[in-house]
């Protein structure tokens, strides 16, 4: 039986693709505390897509449990674990099915035999809701790589599920339109009491979680809050991250000679700190 | 000189109802051995101005000179073979035009469709591979055994293999991890600095213009709304976020420090610059605490 405070369990998890001798997934183990947003990074090959899709039933694990909302995941269950899961993949174009976009957006209460009458004003809600009402009518295919992200948002936004997978969801898009997107989401999430798991190597997206696991090789080698993980300075690139500006920028600065008082600040810190060390002078 | 553009215009479907203008009347110059950058909003004509470059769009008016060849409307097909040669394009995602059994194969069969040796060509290839990073073992694989960022680099080194002298590349690291994308840019600024290959960029990362470019061209709805140095461009932020473009992380930091009354000889781009700056005015004292 899950705890209360945790919506997702994952133990002992594996996981390896065919007759692959390297495991894509090795003794994997954590718990996604209800309502949080937990950002899961490494680089590319490390597994981290593995794991999104292993919680949604979507590869067969080899070894292990995960459940979901109380719900152990088998495949007798995988239909009832994937009604909490709404996931958005990196490549808008292969999640589209619908002709229209609004037809795309009922698609899922379709599946739920939601009754037409009800149907229709949840679809224009939420295409209300992510801003895209006026493009009901439109073909996907004629929408903006941001468009069709938050098209795929409203889809989620329709079925209400407990827990938002972003798998790589803002990698194609430009900075504009990632921004408009996380922006959304974090709304999302405030309104719906939605728990957000956001597999990326954003930066922004990561600092944005309130805890952040690192996958390498297929093993959990890190579990700790943004704060923590940014500290490592430049092996955040072996992570598959990027390096934060302030973390750049103290890395300069301690090649020139000048030691900040802390491992690790933010912009505004870094901004203090430096404002109060030159304008002394 | 080169590449220079003398008043260029392309119209998509001109003398139709459908005639949509997507580059007007542009002008800039880029010296030998340069490193432009073209930024501007999606749909700003950054794509088509590019695909200028090795006359795959010919302008509808105005002149393009790159080193020795010119391009006016009136040019032959035939007379622009050996600028495609001349011009390298990588465009967005090409690892998805990858296409022969092997990797020797593929990155040898724009030299032999050009008239090289079979020889000749494989030999190049096998060059070219490790020009990208990845070593001769490979040439023998299948590029679909790769992972994205490698298969990227093979496309790549079929461009290269024909030689070019101006590599014009759009949005060559999309899609790939910072890991991924800091050595593309990496392998980019070898090949200028150390083949003095021109590059043109179009990107949407204003850090990677920070730190390489030496020209940058700003378009908006297909005209050329400035043009100059990286410090020209990022020096009014205020101007740039009007246009819907980021401002480098480390410009944004000083403009801040900026309106709290601390002064900057030139605006900093770039982690590197500004800890230059702090570093030239840190107070002594401050040498205690290290």
């Amino acid at each position: 039986m899950a705890n209360n405070a945790n919506i997702i369990e994952v133990k002992h998890l594996s996981y390896a693709y065919g007759d692959d001798q390297r495991p894509a997934l090795d003794d994997v183990s954590f718990d996604v505390h209800a309502g949080e947003w937990l950002a899961i990074v490494g680089h590319n090959g490390s597994g981290k897509s593995t794991l999104a899709k292993s919680l949604d039933g979507l590869l067969p694990f080899t070894k292990g449990t995960v459940t979901v909302a109380g719900v152990t995941l088998t495949p007798e269950t995988v239909w009832e674990v994937r009604e909490k899961i709404g996931m958005i993949f990196q490549n808008p174009d292969n999640q589209f099915v619908g002709a229209t976009v609004e037809d795309d957006v009922a698609f899922g209460l379709e599946n739920r035999q939601i009754p037409r009458s009800e149907m229709v004003p949840r679809v224009k809600a939420a295409l209300t809701e992510v801003g895209m009402a006026e493009f009901a009518q439109r073909e996907p295919s004629s929408l903006s790589g941001g468009q069709k992200q938050r098209v795929a948002l409203a889809g989620i936004v329709a079925i209400a599920p407990d827990i938002l997978i972003l798998d790589e969801a803002t990698s194609m898009l430009d900075p504009q339109g990632r921004q408009d997107m996380l922006a959304l989401v974090r709304r999302l999430r405030a309104q719906q009491a939605l728990t957000v798991i956001s597999i990326t190597h954003d930066i922004d997206e990561a600092a944005g979680a309130d805890r952040i696991l690192v996958i390498d090789d297929g093993q959990l080698i890190e579990e700790a809050q943004p704060a923590a993980i940014f500290a490592r300075g430049e092996r955040l690139i072996d992570m598959g991250l990027d390096v934060p500006f302030p973390v750049k920028l103290q890395t300069a600065l301690k090649q020139r000679g000048i030691t900040p008082p802390t491992t690790y600040q933010t912009m505004a810190e870094m901004e203090e700190w430096l404002w109060q060390s030159l304008s002394n002078t | 000189m080169a590449i220079a553009f003398e008043h260029v215009t392309y119209t998509y479907q001109a003398g139709t109802p459908m005639a949509h203008t997507a580059v007007e009347d542009v002008s800039f110059q880029v010296p030998d051995h340069g490193y432009l950058a073209i930024i501007g909003h999606t749909g700003s004509g950054k794509s088509t101005l590019i695909q200028q470059l090795n006359a795959l769009y010919k302008p509808s008016a105005g002149t393009i000179h790159v080193d020795d060849f010119t391009v006016t409307p009136e040019t032959t097909n035939a007379a622009l073979k050996p600028l495609r040669q001349h011009v390298g394009m990588v465009f967005q995602f090409p690892e998805s035009q990858l296409f022969e059994e092997t990797i020797r194969q593929d990155i040898a069969f724009g030299p032999k469709n050009f008239g090289m040796s079979e020889a000749d060509a494989n030999a190049l290839a096998d060059e070219m591979l490790t020009t990208v990073g990845l070593d001769a073992s490979y040439a023998d694989r299948s590029p679909f055994e790769l992972s994205g960022g490698q298969m990227r680099r093979v496309a790549i080194a079929g461009v290269l293999a024909m030689k070019p002298q101006v590599l014009v590349l759009d949005e060559p690291t999309a899609g790939l991890d910072p890991q991924g994308r800091q050595a593309m840019m990496e392998l980019f600024e070898r090949l200028h600095r150390e083949q003095g290959l021109t590059i043109v960029l179009v990107t949407h990362q204003m850090e990677d213009v920070a730190q390489y470019a030496e020209q940058v061209a700003v378009m908006r709805e297909g005209k050329l709304i400035k043009f100059g140095t990286p410090t020209d461009v990022f020096a009014d932020p205020d101007w740039l976020r009007a246009n819907q473009l980021d401002v480098p992380r480390a410009a944004q930091f000083a403009q801040q420090l900026r309106q709290r009354g601390l002064t900057w000889d030139t605006l900093p781009l770039t982690a590197d610059q500004l800890a230059d700056q702090i570093a030239a005015r840190w107070p002594a004292k401050g040498a205690d605490h290290v």
